[in-house]
């Protein structure tokens, strides 16, 4: 597997209330850029494209210098080689959906991609063959946003920015474009910068989260750890925190599916709603942390299906509320509960202590089949 | 007909033409900058490429009379040789030329600013650098509108009819254009032939409007291909 080039952002950048300063290097595939809106993400997105005036530091991608405003250097967006998808996908309205995935080609058939079976693999991945002669004007929401990511790696990008991708779409559809993501963040190794607000999101696509708060870096580490952190947990969302995991399709009964937690084949299994996917499929899996209650014994005669056996393994205060991470087993990811002061005390839930989860077969959520 | 009803049609042509040729890409690139960037002087440029269009025709024509006389700016005395300019029929394409501008830029420059400059960004992060963003992004854009700057220039020159006649004449068979000769045949009386000169005007100008109402017609800013 090729080395993901390491991207260096050692920059700072005006704005009209507070100044943009970036310094953070890495060599994730996927860095998640979370924050409120006015958070300056978009900037720092923009930076990295070379689409703003007036940044001055030093950005490298790899071996390549795009920014050292100490030697002047100053790349033109043009000269970057990068894959920007905006949020409004902003296709090229007097070019169809062939034209438009091609629009960059130039430059990829320059750095010696072969285009064509660039070209294919794009439209397979994206599933955009039956589209390929409609006007950009004809499209969906969705199929928009397809065409603009095809559109970006169709130019041979060195890098992708993602501006909040699947921000403009409404929340059905936006986790139909989740799995493309996916695919194409396995497909083609190369670094992703996803500008994103939705927990769920950046749970399922992001090695590295990193957080902004008016133009500062405030936090960064894995997803899980950045997103229940008590500091950014109450920012994070008005859902609360989402758990995000992968699981591996057991098998069917009726209107329900039996799925086995984490990559590997445990032997945690949860019921859910039932999931149009053929026993082996690998899916994602989530449940908001405040739809799982909390039992210090194992309760009876209740119609949920899923009671987890877990123990307690750690407690923090996130605001008004308390954030319980409780393990299953050593080879499947924690789950995290939203649990009030109150019921932490009443319950006398310290780390080590053993625990029921319990969780409605309809709260769960199934975000996508690979 | 006569025949120098025949060379004033064929004089309006190729003047028209040429003055509408001679507008439209400085024309376009003028308008692309001033709907674009922001530049000192941005505002000063604008009015005087404006001016020709609130200016009475015949103070326009007497500023460029001044202009391309012997001692004038643009006159042999200045320049060291004579460009033989007035009162030829190179009088009448600089006369629609002035007049033509103020059209043709306002119109470019409409359409340029109804173009997302966004979709011109998206453009350069593809790999396109300004002037083939320009040329492949842009200006496919701006067809329906740049063809709409294109058609009331020409109208505009083929009516041109006070500026030129200061600077140009109104010489039967060398510089009288459609609009001068109308002048000339409905002041001798000729009615025969005002009457057909006008059927010219009329067909002119009502193919122009209808076309730039086509063009204007709510739809997208470049011509479906």
């Amino acid at each position: 597997m090729t080395q993901i080039a390491p991207l260096q952002m050692h920059f700072r950048l005006p704005l009209d209330r507070f100044a943009l300063e970036v310094e953070y290097t890495t060599t994730q595939q996927v860095t998640g850029v979370f924050g409120v809106s006015g958070a300056g993400k978009t900037s720092l997105l923009e930076s990295l494209a070379g689409l703003r005036r007036g940044v001055q530091g030093v950005i490298r991608l790899g071996h390549d210098t795009w920014l050292d405003s100490s030697q002047k250097v100053y790349l033109p967006p043009n000269r970057r080689h990068i894959g920007y998808v905006p949020q409004e996908s902003l296709l090229f309205p007097h070019k169809n959906v062939r034209e438009n995935l091609l629009a960059g080609a130039g430059r990829a058939r320059k750095n010696g991609q072969p285009l064509e079976a660039l070209f294919r693999r794009v439209t397979d991945l994206l599933d955009v063959e039956t589209l390929l002669a409609r006007r950009v004007d004809t499209l969906s929401g969705g199929e928009r946003q397809r065409v603009a990511l095809g559109r970006a790696i169709c130019s041979g990008p060195r890098i992708l920015l993602l501006d909040e991708p699947l921000a403009s779409l409404d929340v059905g559809l936006r986790y139909k474009i989740l799995p493309f993501l996916h695919r194409i963040k396995k497909e083609f190794r190369i670094p992703i910068i996803l500008v994103s607000h939705d927990p769920v999101e950046v749970q399922a696509l992001c090695d590295e989260l990193l957080v902004l708060k008016e133009g500062k870096i405030i936090d960064r580490g894995a997803p899980r750890q950045v997103l229940t952190n008590p500091e950014i947990f109450p920012v994070a969302s008005r859902e609360g925190f989402q758990n995000i995991f992968p699981a591996i399709v057991h098998k069917h009964e009726a209107e329900i599916s039996l799925l086995r937690m984490g990559e590997a084949d445990s032997d945690i299994e949860i019921v859910v709603p039932r999931v149009e996917a053929s026993p082996g499929a690998r899916v994602l899996v989530s449940i908001a942390a405040y739809e799982i209650i909390l039992g210090t014994r194992r309760p009876e005669g209740l119609s949920a299906r899923n009671i987890l056996p877990a123990r307690v393994r750690s407690v923090h205060s996130a605001g008004t509320l308390n954030l319980l991470t409780a393990r299953l087993a050593e080879n499947v990811p924690d789950l995290v509960v939203e649990l009030t002061e109150h019921s932490c005390r009443e319950m006398d839930l310290r780390p080590g202590k053993p625990v029921y989860l319990i969780i409605k077969t309809a709260s769960w959520r199934i975000h996508h089949e690979e | 007909m006569s025949e120098t009803t025949i060379s004033a049609l064929l004089l309006t042509l190729k003047t028209a033409s040429l003055s509408t040729l001679i507008v439209m890409i400085p024309g376009t690139l003028l308008a692309y900058a001033l709907a674009r960037y922001a530049f000192p002087g941005k505002d000063i440029i604008a009015t005087l490429v404006g001016l020709p269009l609130v200016m009475p025709p015949t103070a326009v024509g007497y500023l460029l009379l001044k202009l391309f006389s012997t001692h004038g700016l643009l006159g042999p005395d200045t320049l060291g040789f004579n460009p033989d300019i007035l009162l030829t029929w190179k009088a009448v394409v600089v006369a629609c030329s002035v007049m033509a501008t103020p059209l043709v830029v306002r119109t470019a420059r409409v359409t340029f600013e109804g173009i997302n400059p966004r979709l011109e960004v998206m453009a350069r992060t593809l790999g396109h650098g300004r002037v083939k963003t320009f040329f492949l992004y842009t200006l496919p854009l701006a067809t329906r509108g740049l063809l709409a700057a294109l058609i009331l220039g020409f109208t505009r020159a083929v009516g041109e009819f006070g500026a030129t006649i200061t600077i140009a004449g109104n010489i039967p068979g060398r510089t009288q254009t459609l609009s001068t000769a109308i002048f000339t045949a409905q002041q001798v009386g000729r009615d025969r032939e005002a009457y057909f000169l006008l059927a010219v005007a009329l067909l002119v100008g009502f193919a122009a409007i209808m076309a730039s109402e086509y063009l204007a017609r709510k739809g997208p800013g470049y011509l479906a291909g």
